[in-house]
């Protein structure tokens, strides 16, 4: 199978996972986030820990990928200031829409028309960051995401 | 009974699953953000060649289809508190302005912090890279102010 597939079929069952747990409303996403209905955060907190069960077991086993053939593997990236002021624009607009990225997609998919501002307002902002991080380019200081060339000092720490 | 909630203890295990599926497939970080922007990128270039990223949003958005022709759309009408409190059509040009700026925090913000509530809340935390739960803190704290103070603000 091709990655292109299995990635496909993932989202599908990504999409109805999302759909028939309520996560397309944003009024279930609101009596999460007012605490009124436990429901979002024991739904969360059990898709995180079944992956880092998961994601431990792969870690431990260090098997090669199914269809890639690459060792599995990962880096865990140290926090920075922009990881903490992108999500706070981010809780912004989820707390106000009661929508995030997944969600805005299924919306779309059950044919939620009020999800198509909120997904035109997300393509702006995935051009808006394109067109900052290129401004940012050459001016190390600027700069939005991170480095691509890691450091001597960094490579030699984990060499 | 597709209209009664999925229970919590399927359905968070199951997107669990899909975080490891793709690790374990072909070595990818599942993030929903990551699917919006491979398709993103690759439309502005003028092309249709999607990666596996891509896909996976077209697979999302038709899952959600598929659901919504099984269990008979949703069940819900209107768009929550905004449209509860903003009515007429004032209201609803006011509401489709205020989705569209809450989509531009939501895309901006989320590339700035390199993940979503898929990327850093859920594949993130499983990796256990600090980042992402730095990220996932920040986020989940700030939606939480936002709705209180905008529920004490309608009420």
């Amino acid at each position: 199978m091709s990655t292109r597939a299995a990635a496909a079929i993932i989202g599908v069952v990504f999409g109805v996972v999302l759909s028939w747990s309520g996560m397309t409303s944003p009024e279930i996403i609101r009596e999460g986030l007012l605490f009124q209905d436990p429901y979002l955060f024991l739904f969360f907190a059990g898709a995180v820990l079944t992956a880092l069960v998961g994601l431990r077991i792969l870690r431990v086993r260090a098997p090669r990928a199914l269809l890639t053939g690459e060792r599995v593997q990962w880096e865990p990236v140290k926090p920075e200031r922009r990881h903490v002021a992108g999500s706070v624009l981010f809780g912004i607009g989820w707390g106000v829409a009661g929508a995030c990225p997944g969600p805005i997609a299924t919306q779309l998919g059950q044919g939620i028309a009020w999800g198509i501002p909120t997904a035109v307002g997300l393509v702006i902002g995935i051009v808006l960051f394109g067109r900052l991080q290129r401004r940012a380019q050459g001016d190390p200081g600027r700069r939005l995401a991170p480095a691509v060339i890691p450091s001597p000092v960094a490579a030699d720490a984990s060499a | 009974m597709l209209h009664s909630q999925l229970p919590w203890w399927i359905g968070g295990p199951l997107l669990g699953l899909c975080v490891v599926a793709m690790r374990w497939l072909m070595n990818e970080r599942l993030g929903v953000m990551g699917a919006w922007t491979d398709v993103v990128t690759t439309v502005s270039r003028r092309r249709l060649s999607f990666g596996p990223f891509g896909w996976m949003l077209f697979g999302l958005i038709a899952g959600a289809a598929v659901f919504a022709l099984i269990a008979g759309g949703p069940d819900f009408h209107g768009y929550g508190w905004l449209t509860n409190t903003f009515s007429g059509t004032s209201g609803t040009l006011l509401v489709i302005a205020i989705l569209l700026g809450c989509g531009i925090l939501i895309g901006l913000g989320t590339k700035i912090a390199g993940g979503c509530t898929s990327g850093n809340g859920l594949s993130g935390n499983a990796m256990l890279s600090p980042a992402s739960l730095v990220a996932t803190t920040t986020f989940f704290a700030t939606a939480i102010v936002v709705t209180f103070v905008t529920e004490a603000l309608i009420s």
